[in-house]
This record gives C-alpha cells, sequence and structure tokens, in this order.
C-alpha cells in the first residue's frame, strides 16, 4: 500500500460542493471574457502584419495605469471616460510604435524580419516597464471602485454594493462589470471586422496582401491600424481590471503569457480561436485555482495552469484547436 | 612585415585579458568594485550563452534568467536537502537544468522561432512565481541560501602564491573563480560554435529546409544548441551564487532577463565575444549611471525630475536615476536592432579578424557584373529561344 | 567526386497527394533503377515540384509510398532521406546566406563525414568548388554571391553530401549562359560517376540532349515514359504539353 500523500489529505472536500463547482465555472468565463479580449487582440497584429507582440502585456499595463492615474487625480470623473481615454492612449503608443520600428520591416528594410519582429516587440517591453518603473515606482497600486450596483432583489439575483448573488453564490461585482465592458468591446471589434469596409479590408490583407494592394488597399496603413487596434484591445482589458487587480509595472507579463497561452491553443491566427480559448484557459484556470489543495498558494498556481494547456498543446496539436494545419 | 588588421585585434586581446587578471588590485581592491566585475563576468556569461542561441541558431529564449535560477536552486535544494557537497551539487543542478531545457526544447523547436520564445516567456514567469510561492521548498521571497564552496588548503596555498592579495577580502577568490568561468565557458563556446555544431547551429538558422535537404537534423540541432546554452546559464548561475550565499526569485524576473538581452543585442549577438563585451559595457555603464555626480546648481535645475522617479541627491551632489538607467538601455536596445542589427562591438571585431577582406571586395563588384551580364543576354537570347520544342511539332494543336 | 558503389533502386508507387480539394498528384507510379538520368517535364503546376517534395520528405503523400533501396521512405523525414541518399536543389536558390562559401559546403561535408579532419574535407569542397568556378569564392559571403553562382554553390554543395540520386530542380533558371554550359558539363560528370539524376527544367534543349529517358507529368499524371526520341512524338504529349504552354518557355 502507498501511503496517501499529504498534498491530498489538505483537500477541503466539504467545501467542494456542485455550487461551488458552479461558482468557479461562472467567475472563470467572466475573467475569460477578458482573456478573450487581450488575445482577439493578439490575434488581430499576428493575422495581418504575421509577427507576434511581446509588448502585449505591456498596453494592458499602460491601459490600468491611465485609469488609475485619471481616477486619482480627478475625483468624480466618470469611470467610463477613464477606459475610453486609456484606450485612445494605448491605440496611439501602438501606432507610432508600429510606424517607427514595424514599418520599416513590412518596407523589407530590416534583415531577417522574423528575429527583428520579435526582439523589437520584447524590447518595447522592456522600455515601457521600465519607463511606467520610473512614473510609478514599483509599490502596488489600486483604483477606487466608481460604480455600484442599482439595488435589485428578484429573489434568485440580488445585489449589495459591490456584489452579485445568483441564488446563493456571490460574484464580484468588479469582474462582473470587467467583463460587461469587454464583451461590450468584443462585440464592437467583431462588428467593425466583420461589417465595415476597413474591417474587411484588413481581413482581406490577412489573407494575401498583394491582391488586396492591388484592389486599393494600402497594407502598410492596414498594419498600423491592425498593432494599434490590437494593442488598444490589450489597454481595454487593462483599463478593466485595474478596479480589480493591483497594479504592477510588470503586471503585464503573466497577462502576456496567458494570451500567448490562448492564442497557441486556439490556433494562431485564428478569431474564433482566440475567443474559445479565452473562455477555456478562463474556466481551467478558475476550477484549477479554485480545486487546489493548499488555499495559500493556489493563486500562485493560477499561471501553471496556463503553462501545462500551452505544453500540452505544444506536445499533440501545435497547429492548435482552429488552426490551419501547417 | 606588413601591417595586417588581425595584429590589433591581438593587442585588444592581450590588454584585455591583462586588464581581466589585474581588475582587483586596479580597483585598488575595494570589494564593492571586485563584486561589480564580478557581476560583469556573471552577466557576460550569461548574455554570451543566449547569444550562442539567438545568434547563431536564430532562436531566442527568454527563460535564459529562470534556467540559471533553476540551477541554482537545484544545486541549493540538493545540498540542503540531499545532502551533497558543493561541489557535486553543482553537477547536480547542471545536469537537471539540462534535462528540463531538453523537455522544453524538444517540446517548442519543432516549430517556428516564435514558439520557442512564446513558451519561454511563459515558463520564466511562472516558474518564478511558483519559487516565490513555494516558501517551505525554496524559501520564498527571502531566498534559498546557498553555501559557499570549500577550497582544500593546498589549493589555496597555490593561489597565495600566484596572487599576493588573495586575502584581501573574500571577494578576490570569488572574482578570480569567477574569470576562469567566463574564460573557460567561452573558449568552450568558441570551440562548439567552430566545430560541426557549430556550422549545423548557422545553416539551421540560414535555411531550415534547405540544411534538411542535406541531412542536417534540424531539430536536434537545434534542441543542443538550446540545451548547452541553458545548461551554461544554469553553471554560470551556481557558481556565482556559491559566493554571493543566497539566491532570491526576483533574480529571475523578466526585467533582468531583458537587460541580458539588451547586452547580447547591442554587443552583438552575432559574435560570442562580441555579447559578452556588450554586457561587461552595459554593466559598468549601469553602475555608473546609478548615481551621476553632478555639481548643486545644476541638480537644483532638476529637481523638477524628481516627479518622475529620479531623486536628487544636493547634499551628495549625484543625480540617481533610479529605473530610469533602465530605460535608456530599452531605448539602445530598440534602436540597435533598428539600425545596427549586428550590434555595436561584433562588427568591429569582425572587421578586424577579417581575411582576404580585399579580394572579396574585388568579388562583389566582378559579382554584380555577372548579374549585368546576365540582364543583357536574356534581352537577347530570350526571344530567339522562346518556343524551342513546339517549332518541331506545330502541327498538333 | 567519389566513385559510387552498390544500386540505385527509387519506386514511386501509386502517390496521390491531395492539397485541400486539389489533387496535385493523381497516382504517380515511376521506377528508376541503376545509373541513368531522367528528365521530368511537363507545364506549370503539373506536380512536378510536389513530386520532388514527395521523395525527398517536405511533403507526405496522402495515398501511396515511395521506396528508395528497398526502404519505405515516404514515413522518413527530409535529413534522414538525405542521408540515405537522396538530394536536391531547390527551385529558388538556397545558399545559406551568412556562411561563407566554403562554410556552405562543409554543412553537408560534415553531415556525411562527421569525423573526418577539415582539412581532408576542404580538400575535397576545393576540388568540386574548382570544377564548378566557385573556388575564387570560397571566403565570400553566399548572399553576396550572384544569382547564377548561388546556383553553382548549391550544386556543389550537394555533391558534398556523396548522394546516389541527385534531384535538379531548374537548374537552368535565371542563369547567364556561360554558366550555363558549366551546369550542363556539371550534370554529364555526374552522370558519368554512376548517380542516378532527376532533372526538372523548362530548358528543352538541354533536356532533350541530356535525358537518357523523359517522364512527362501532366495534371498529376504520368502520360508518357521512354526515351526522348519517343516521348517527343507522343500526340498525348504534344496534346497536353506543348500544344498549348506557349508562354511557359519564358519563364
Amino acid at each position: 500500500m502507498w501511503p496517501i500523500p499529504d498534498i491530498l489529505l489538505d483537500i477541503n472536500f466539504f467545501q467542494i460542493t456542485s455550487s461551488y463547482i458552479f461558482r468557479l465555472i461562472l467567475e472563470g468565463l467572466l475573467i475569460g471574457i477578458i482573456y478573450s479580449l487581450m488575445a482577439l487582440g493578439l490575434t488581430l497584429i499576428f493575422s495581418v502584419l504575421n509577427i507576434v507582440s511581446f509588448a502585449h502585456g505591456e498596453f494592458y499595463m499602460i491601459g490600468g495605469y491611465v485609469v488609475y492615474v485619471l481616477l486619482t487625480r480627478f475625483k468624480g470623473m466618470p469611470g467610463l471616460v477613464g477606459i475610453v481615454v486609456a484606450a485612445l492612449v494605448t491605440f496611439l503608443i501602438g501606432a507610432v510604435f508600429e510606424r517607427l520600428f514595424l514599418q520599416p520591416m513590412a518596407k523589407g528594410k530590416v534583415d531577417r524580419p522574423s528575429e527583428y519582429a520579435i526582439l523589437v516587440t520584447f524590447g518595447l517591453s522592456f522600455f515601457l516597464q521600465f519607463v511606467l518603473l520610473g512614473i510609478m515606482g514599483p509599490f502596488p497600486k489600486k483604483a477606487p471602485r466608481f460604480w455600484s450596483f442599482p439595488p435589485i432583489d428578484l429573489g434568485v439575483i440580488r445585489t449589495t454594493k459591490a456584489t452579485l448573488f445568483l441564488g446563493n453564490i456571490p460574484l464580484s461585482g468588479g469582474r462582473i462589470f470587467a467583463a460587461i465592458i469587454a464583451l461590450l468591446a468584443l462585440g464592437a471589434m467583431l462588428w467593425f471586422m466583420f461589417r465595415t469596409w476597413t474591417g474587411w479590408a484588413l481581413q482581406a490583407v490577412s489573407q494575401d496582401r498583394n491582391a488586396a494592394a492591388v484592389v486599393g488597399i494600402n497594407p502598410l496603413t492596414m498594419n498600423t491600424l491592425a498593432f494599434a487596434l490590437g494593442a488598444m484591445l490589450a489597454g481595454l482589458a487593462g483599463a478593466v481590471l485595474v478596479t480589480v487587480f493591483s497594479w504592477v509595472p510588470w503586471v503585464g507579463v503573466p497577462a502576456s503569457a496567458k494570451s500567448f497561452v490562448i492564442i497557441v491553443l486556439g490556433g494562431m491566427g485564428s478569431i474564433p480561436g482566440s475567443l474559445v480559448g479565452g473562455l477555456i484557459l478562463g474556466v481551467v484556470e478558475s476550477l484549477g485555482t479554485g480545486l487546489f489543495p493548499d488555499p495559500a498558494r493556489a493563486q500562485a498556481y493560477r499561471d501553471v495552469f496556463g503553462l501545462i494547456i500551452f505544453a500540452l498543446v505544444l506536445w499533440l496539436k501545435p497547429t492548435g484547436l482552429f488552426g490551419r494545419e501547417l | 612585415m606588413k601591417f595586417r588588421r588581425i595584429y590589433i585585434l591581438w593587442g585588444l586581446t592581450g590588454i584585455f585579458l591583462l586588464g581581466l587578471a589585474l581588475y582587483p588590485p586596479l580597483v585598488g581592491l575595494q570589494p564593492y568594485w571586485i563584486l561589480v566585475g564580478m557581476t560583469a563576468l556573471f552577466y557576460a556569461i550569461l548574455a554570451s550563452s543566449w547569444s550562442l542561441l539567438a545568434g547563431y541558431t536564430g532562436q531566442f529564449s527568454f527563460a535564459h534568467m529562470a534556467f540559471m535560477g533553476l540551477g541554482t536552486y537545484a544545486a541549493g535544494i540538493l545540498i540542503r536537502d540531499v545532502g551533497l557537497k558543493p561541489w557535486q551539487a553543482t553537477i547536480g543542478g547542471i545536469l537537471i537544468t539540462g534535462l528540463v531545457g531538453l523537455v522544453i526544447g524538444y517540446l517548442c523547436l519543432r516549430m517556428r522561432a516564435v514558439y520557442l520564445a512564446l513558451f519561454t516567456i511563459a515558463f520564466a514567469e511562472i516558474f518564478r512565481l511558483v519559487v516565490k510561492a513555494e516558501v517551505k521548498f525554496t524559501g520564498g521571497p527571502n531566498g534559498l541560501e546557498i553555501p559557499p564552496y570549500t577550497i582544500p588548503d593546498a589549493l589555496q596555498a597555490v593561489f597565495r602564491f600566484f596572487i599576493p592579495y588573495w586575502d584581501a577580502n573574500p571577494y578576490v577568490p570569488a572574482y578570480y573563480f569567477m574569470a576562469v568561468l567566463f574564460f573557460v565557458s567561452l573558449l568552450f563556446m568558441f570551440m562548439l560554435v567552430r566545430s560541426r555544431f557549430g556550422i549545423f547551429f548557422r545553416a539551421v538558422r540560414e535555411d531550415e529546409e534547405a540544411a534538411a535537404a542535406l541531412g542536417v537534423h534540424v531539430v536536434n540541432t537545434r534542441v543542443l544548441a538550446f540545451v548547452v546554452s541553458s545548461m551554461i546559464a544554469g553553471f554560470a548561475g551556481i557558481v556565482f551564487h556559491h559566493f554571493i550565499g543566497l539566491i532570491v526569485p526576483d533574480q529571475m524576473q523578466i526585467g533582468r532577463m531583458s537587460l541580458i538581452i539588451a547586452m547580447a543585442v547591442i554587443g552583438g549577438s552575432q559574435n560570442l565575444i562580441g555579447a559578452a563585451l556588450g554586457a561587461i559595457f552595459i554593466h559598468f555603464s549601469l553602475e555608473w549611471l546609478q548615481s551621476i555626480p553632478l555639481p548643486v546648481a545644476v541638480l537644483q535645475q532638476l529637481l523638477f525630475l524628481e516627479d518622475i522617479g529620479f531623486s536628487v541627491d544636493l547634499n551628495a551632489g549625484v543625480l540617481r536615476t533610479n529605473a530610469w538607467r533602465m530605460v535608456g538601455f530599452g531605448l539602445l536596445l530598440m534602436l540597435t536592432l533598428r539600425f545596427w542589427q549586428n550590434g555595436l562591438i561584433s562588427p568591429v571585431l569582425d572587421w578586424l579578424a577579417r581575411r582576404e577582406a580585399a579580394e572579396t571586395v574585388a568579388q562583389r563588384f566582378q559579382a554584380e557584373r555577372d548579374m549585368d551580364a546576365i540582364d543583357d543576354v536574356q534581352a537577347i537570347t530570350n526571344p530567339a529561344e522562346a518556343g524551342n520544342p513546339s517549332s518541331s511539332s506545330e502541327p498538333a494543336s | 567526386m567519389s566513385q559510387r558503389n552498390g544500386t540505385i533502386r527509387l519506386e514511386v508507387r501509386n502517390v496521390i497527394k491531395n492539397f485541400g480539394g486539389l489533387q496535385a498528384l493523381k497516382g504517380v507510379t515511376l521506377n528508376i533503377e541503376g545509373p541513368q538520368l531522367v528528365g521530368l517535364i511537363g507545364p506549370n503546376g503539373a506536380g512536378k515540384t510536389t513530386l520532388t517534395n514527395i521523395i525527398t520528405g517536405l511533403l507526405k503523400p496522402s495515398q501511396g509510398q515511395v521506396w528508395f533501396n528497398g526502404k519505405r521512405i515516404d514515413t522518413l523525414r527530409p535529413y534522414h532521406i538525405a542521408r540515405l541518399g537522396i538530394g536536391r536543389t531547390f527551385q529558388v536558390t538556397r545558399a545559406f546566406r551568412r556562411m561563407t562559401v566554403l562554410e556552405n559546403m562543409l554543412a553537408p561535408g560534415l553531415v556525411k563525414h562527421p569525423y573526418m579532419s577539415r582539412k581532408e574535407l576542404e580538400k575535397r569542397a576545393y576540388e568540386i568548388m574548382e570544377f564548378l568556378t566557385i573556388d575564387h569564392l570560397r571566403h565570400e559571403m553566399g548572399g553576396n554571391l550572384s544569382g547564377g553562382q548561388q546556383k553553382l554553390l548549391e550544386l556543389a554543395r550537394l555533391l558534398m553530401l556523396e548522394p546516389d540520386l541527385i534531384i535538379l530542380d531548374e537548374p537552368f533558371a535565371g542563369v547567364h549562359p556561360k554558366l550555363q554550359r558549366t551546369i550542363y558539363d556539371y550534370i554529364q560528370r555526374v552522370r558519368e560517376q554512376g548517380k542516378a539524376i532527376i532533372l526538372i527544367s523548362h530548358d528543352m534543349e538541354s533536356i532533350f540532349t541530356l535525358s537518357e529517358r523523359l517522364v512527362v507529368l501532366n495534371f498529376g499524371e504520368i502520360i508518357a515514359d521512354g526515351p526522348p526520341e519517343e516521348v517527343k512524338n507522343d500526340p498525348a504529349v504534344i496534346e497536353a504539353y506543348l500544344g498549348k504552354e506557349e508562354e511557359d518557355e519564358f519563364i
């Protein structure tokens, strides 16, 4: 007989009820929507420019800091204004960077473009992290809550100021709020991609640059637009989450690691892949963390589940769920 | 005797090696500066081993610092929990690093370069978080103690004979161990890239399919480079931290990794020596930039900088740049990539070492003339040659 | 340039390759036994390069098998097939651009003879480079060579692997006429050494004079196979290939 490992004895089995599992799945889906939003940005960049932006997490980080600074400097400002400003700022930084550093690559002025793309976006992440470290300092910041639920009592759904109860399941209001904004942004983005001329132009460029150029689309403009929009989506994700998590200059590193897991899981360049992948990662993380034997260490292991998914996908199906066969 | 540029290179190498050997007395045996020199050498090993992978095989690992930490933690735990001697644990730590590198290598290196980059960045960050959380096992944020090496007395006596200031302070032996490690690991990597594996590394970097068509095992070649590069990082980490006595998880921060990459790229990752020199140069620059001595009058004008994270110390008469010195190197990294893709130091070394330079320039002109001739000839001959076989069997259609 | 020994036997057995809905090869069967020079022709999109890629392992066939010297190779990886003795060049030249010409030569040489002294290997490389008139460029970077010189380098590099079967994909395309002559001589000389060669070319004159056997591929099927004189007058070939693709010759 093998002795039962200590770690299994630590599980509090009374805690695991179906409503607890249900709550974990719901929480996972809520955070998963925001992961999807971030991953969609990375997918957009990958499908149009054919590069992975290693500075994706830093746009997320900047989005959060913009909201934080606005809310603490101008008391009583509507939070939505902060979110819009964060989107604009990250859009602009993305556009400027793309013009200065990635456009020469698209024009063929740079040797070994694939190596260059990895290193220069990584260089940007290095640069932005330390700029923000210089300005904001190393200590964690947390933005004040700038909304509250209207009091509702419908029996099944009840609210307090910051929490929503679904039956007896409490859900953090901050996450619900963030998920709603993210859902709106996702919807707007998908509408833009599939229902507007510019969105079609972006897709055309992602499928065939030369053919797109022939029908009068300027691929260089589309590159800039795609990178800036991708950065903006990451910025939005940061902006909605800054009231939930505490913010440090390197908060973007695990965030971008999660986006990488999602795009590889969903298949590089696949829009449905990034949406589904985000939800899967959210649920897996939430379940894994919630059922982890030692609650003290559970949060640290939250990201490990993503890494395990990453390794499994690389091992079993490197093209991902929705990826094109290579 | 005719003067050749290679003599300059030999001369510079001599001066560098002499400087390396005499560094402690040159800084007056001050412990602080010896430590700075030792750290510079540590970073130099990391930067050049990173270049072995990045410059020679075109793959990018962002887990180089994580492997450094992995080896060190493994060695520390082997000493504490298994009871190995420090030198045994050093070997054990290197082997564990290699094993993990092997697994990650086979997982990621079958695909395009970006997959290794994606996976290693996730691995590095998550490994650090786990180390930080596993307080019982790794000491958590407070770090893990790494006991020092015990050097046999007989060996000590030999060192004392050659290095009279050996006992001046404990950093002197540490520095010399690091210097020897630096020299040996560079020599090892240099021999590796001159061997057949070095040729395979570059062939795979240049054109994966063509290399495979010539019988080069692409995946194994890349994995070899990745494992060797990771093991050297682990080795350097173990030796360095044996002398420091402690490793903390924040040593593996992505910021440190970025700095190593900046060092390698600014030095020039196509050349191991270039990357190492880049690391030494940047480490000393960072040291100097930490507090820039300025006249008080100037400093008073600069007080506004305090708002964005600088500190102005009027008493000491220095401007402390804090995080901003790193910002400068981040910018320099991006500019180097954009405008001097081969780095700032490597091209000079390559120029000094280049053989038969005069002849090759002439040949480049010859090649261009050939190209022109091809265009001319094609313009003349193509119309005449067109439709060659059909002329004999015209009626068919 | 060493003489080969033993037999050469390549069998392509009923190979089918689908790309999505498109069938690029519709059951190709091809046997090559012993040293010979096989010309492989066909209009653009006939499947010549696809067939080459399947033989050398870059693509896996959807159905069918490839055997080489009694060993099934369609399941093997490209490096393995190369080591078994099938060498190839690419339609677009693929010299290692940031390696010197000599290093380009050494890469396959070191695959074939990992423990041979560098001096001996370099001597062999020089012999081949001298024959292909690129020996004076030995310390030049591959990327600095002209297009024609790169093509010569690729052919030279191939011989360092000492393959039994060589597949040459458009060796004459975009090459200076003077260099074309060198390549022509090279093919003849390699043939005389007792190697088998599959030559893919749009240069009809060379292919008709060089080939001992001509295989015509059209829409993924072999429509003719035999001595060049016979194939030249085959009505199916004339209709399918020579009749309509006039502009092909300019490429």
